[in-house]
């Protein structure tokens, strides 16, 4: 099997089913001529032609809204929001028109649309390329949310929301898109949404991670197994729907629960992680649920290192849990 | 005191801060002549004029972008999104620039912005006219949240919005518009970020905000005739939240059910019952337990909207079935 990186993986998860199928397009930002920001989609206009790979206005609201129509009408678009950052201008069309469509007419019409994006700090972006927002598709019923933490998963993820009948909002950890590399088969295969991965076993804690933060958990988990402290490391891969029985399979054997993601605490993710847990393990918890995360202030340029959850920091969490 | 519709209390702070601070100016779709799509600003362009009293095109982020700039300029914009549903043209304007600019101009700037919107269902107004969406708000760093459950906040809590010198997303509620409630005659202010003991109880501890307020009342009050004895929290502010009065009652109760008119997951209720788990744990006899909207688009048929939204009955239910388990 070749060795990809994750945003290589990404693109030949693109590339096989544009081949596959002739239903499938991207649009977006940059993404014909010049092949993407992160040159993702690059050769891809010259081998698919202006009509299956076009460049879009600086229009969020516009990429977005015309991806819904074209969906609508018998196509599988891919559109790509330059970095999530920018995908506020397309929030009505997601939250008002894309999440809604199916039920609004009574399951006539689907939206089988993804937006891809990426997401998350770690490049020096400041408070403009490195947000995490996560939680707002997650708290909009009607829409899927995925995040890949690695190559393989990436590939085969992708490849379930684009043949998904509902739209995926498909979010690229970018901190580690040329950082992280694996295996990947050259064959068609999926991953089914809404199932996480046990990543590393254990019996003392569950830390719980997705995209770049997944890694963060288990290079914790390697640093505190020196001390004897053995984790379980829970993948999410799907955030909405999340895999709840995996969490709680895990945490009724540990008794104790980090949450680990670089969105600000209050309303993040975390919170609903450790509220569904509280209230169905509340009888296997044997320390407080603790959630390690980005602060609650704007994503700042200069102090990233310090704004970003680290292994140290989740080392302390986990001390902290143990000694409870 | 006078007895005062919740929407006459917002129409009256908004004038009495008009009088006060000629930098307070009231824009939005259909706010002049019209008086908003509630009436919740009827009579105030005869008071102010067109000029501080502004019409504006159907285009939220236009005008939300006007206000945030007027507002770096010294103004105290006051913005009326006539549909808590439609913000979401806005959000760019108010997660990017609103509540950023204070930080990106190290402090040099602010943005004294009121964002006024009425949410939640209960019309039939179906699934865009209808949505709860206050918990994004919450996640927003530099906003402040505000969402009263009665004529008197909504005058004192608004009055505080206005002055306060950062934005504040101000959630109103279309079904508690015609509700009444003393109002002081003279000028007051309930300060942003303190929540409110509603009823005192010893079993356990019901936490609201907006009009599931009334909600838990009702279902405490019921809740009594049988023996069990809830307090009711008012959350007021949903950012900066009142964790101190939220621990103070757990710890004495042992039990929480958070009750919003939301969808569940990730709502408003997941924050509360991380916190409260993460800040009681060695308190609580039982789970905290969340009543919210299901999560579905807020659907039309009166019956089905009804099914969807919670209400003083799933709150009881809810209840009833904690105490038999953890009582």
């Amino acid at each position: 099997m070749p060795e990809l990186t994750l945003l290589q993986a990404i693109s030949q998860a693109l590339w096989e089913e544009m081949e596959r199928d002739e239903r499938v397009i991207i649009l977006g930002e940059d993404v014909g001529r010049a092949g993407g920001v992160f040159v993702l989609t690059k050769g891809f206009q010259e081998r698919f032609g202006e009509d299956r790979v076009f460049d879009t206005p600086l229009s969020e609201g516009g990429i977005i809204g015309a991806s819904i129509g074209l969906a609508l009408n018998g196509l599988l678009p891919v559109a790509e929001i330059q970095f999530v950052d920018f995908i506020y201008p397309g929030f009505d069309l997601i939250v008002n028109e894309m999440a809604k469509m199916r039920y609004r007419t009574g399951g006539q019409y689907s939206v089988p649309l993804v937006i891809r994006t990426p997401y998350g700090g770690g490049i020096r972006g400041g408070h403009y390329h490195s947000q995490s927002p996560e939680a707002y598709f997650a708290h909009t019923a009607g829409l899927k949310v995925v995040i890949p933490s690695n190559p393989y998963d990436a590939k085969g993820l992708l490849l379930s929301a684009i043949r998904d009948p509902d739209p995926v909002i498909f979010m690229e950890p970018k901190k580690i898109y040329r950082a992280v590399k694996g295996d990947v088969p050259e064959d068609d295969y999926a991953i089914p949404l809404g199932k996480a991965h046990v990543v590393r076993e254990g019996k003392d804690v569950t830390l719980i991670g997705y995209g770049a933060m997944l890694h963060t958990c288990v290079e914790s988990a390697e640093t505190v197994a020196r001390e004897g402290v053995s984790c379980d490391v829970i993948d999410l891969r799907t955030i909405l729907p999340y895999d709840l029985n995996a969490i709680l399979t895990s945490v009724e054997k540990t008794g104790r629960l980090i949450i680990v993601h670089e969105a600000p605490r209050t309303g993040g993710f975390g919170a609903e992680i450790a509220a569904e847990v509280a209230e169905r393990a509340f009888l296997s918890l044997e320390s407080p649920i603790i959630r390690v995360t980005g602060y609650d202030t704007p994503f700042p340029y200069a102090l990233e290192d310090v704004y970003l959850p680290d292994a140290r920091a989740v080392v302390k969490a986990i001390h902290q849990s143990m000694s409870f | 005191m006078r007895e005062m519709f919740y929407s006459h209390a917002i129409r009256e702070a908004i004038a009495e801060e008009m009088e006060r601070d000629p930098n307070v100016f009231l824009l939005g779709e259909d706010v002049a002549e019209y008086g908003g799509a509630f009436k919740v600003t009827q009579g105030l362009v005869g008071q102010f004029g067109k000029g501080r009293i502004r019409n504006t095109p159907i285009c939220e982020n236009s005008f939300v972008g006007v206000a945030v700039g007027a507002a770096m300029l010294g103004m105290r914009p006051v913005v009326d999104i006539m549909f808590q549903d439609f913000i979401t043209l806005a959000m760019d304007q108010i997660v990017n620039h609103a509540s950023k600019i204070h930080y990106m101009y190290g402090g040099q700037l602010s943005v004294p912005i009121v964002i006024r919107t009425p949410a939640g269902g209960g019309r039939c107004y179906g699934p865009t006219h209808s949505q709860s969406l206050e918990a994004w708000f919450m996640h927003v760093p530099g906003l402040k949240v505000a969402a009263p459950a009665t004529a008197h906040d909504a005058k004192g809590m608004l009055k505080a919005a206005i002055r306060d010198n950062n934005p504040v997303v101000f959630v109103e509620s279309k079904l508690l518009y015609g509700q009444k409630g003393l109002v002081p005659e003279e000028d007051y202010v309930v300060p942003l970020g303190q929540a409110r003991v509603v009823r005192e109880g010893e079993h356990l501890t019901l936490i609201a905000y907006s009009r599931m307020v009334g909600e838990a009342e009702r279902a405490a009050t019921a809740l009594d005739r049988e023996g069990i004895s809830c307090e009711v929290i008012d959350l007021r502010t949903l950012a900066p939240l009142d964790l101190q009065s939220i621990a103070d009652s757990v710890v004495k109760t042992g039990r929480a059910v958070v009750v919003e008119e939301g969808c569940l997951t990730g709502g408003v209720g997941a924050e509360v019952s991380a916190q409260i788990v993460e800040n009681c744990f060695d308190y609580l006899n039982a789970p905290v337990q969340r009543v919210a909207a299901l999560d579905v688009a807020v659907p039309c048929a009166d019956a089905l909207e009804r099914a969807a939204l919670p209400d003083a009955g799933k709150v009881m239910a809810t209840v009833r079935q904690l105490m038999q388990k953890y009582g």
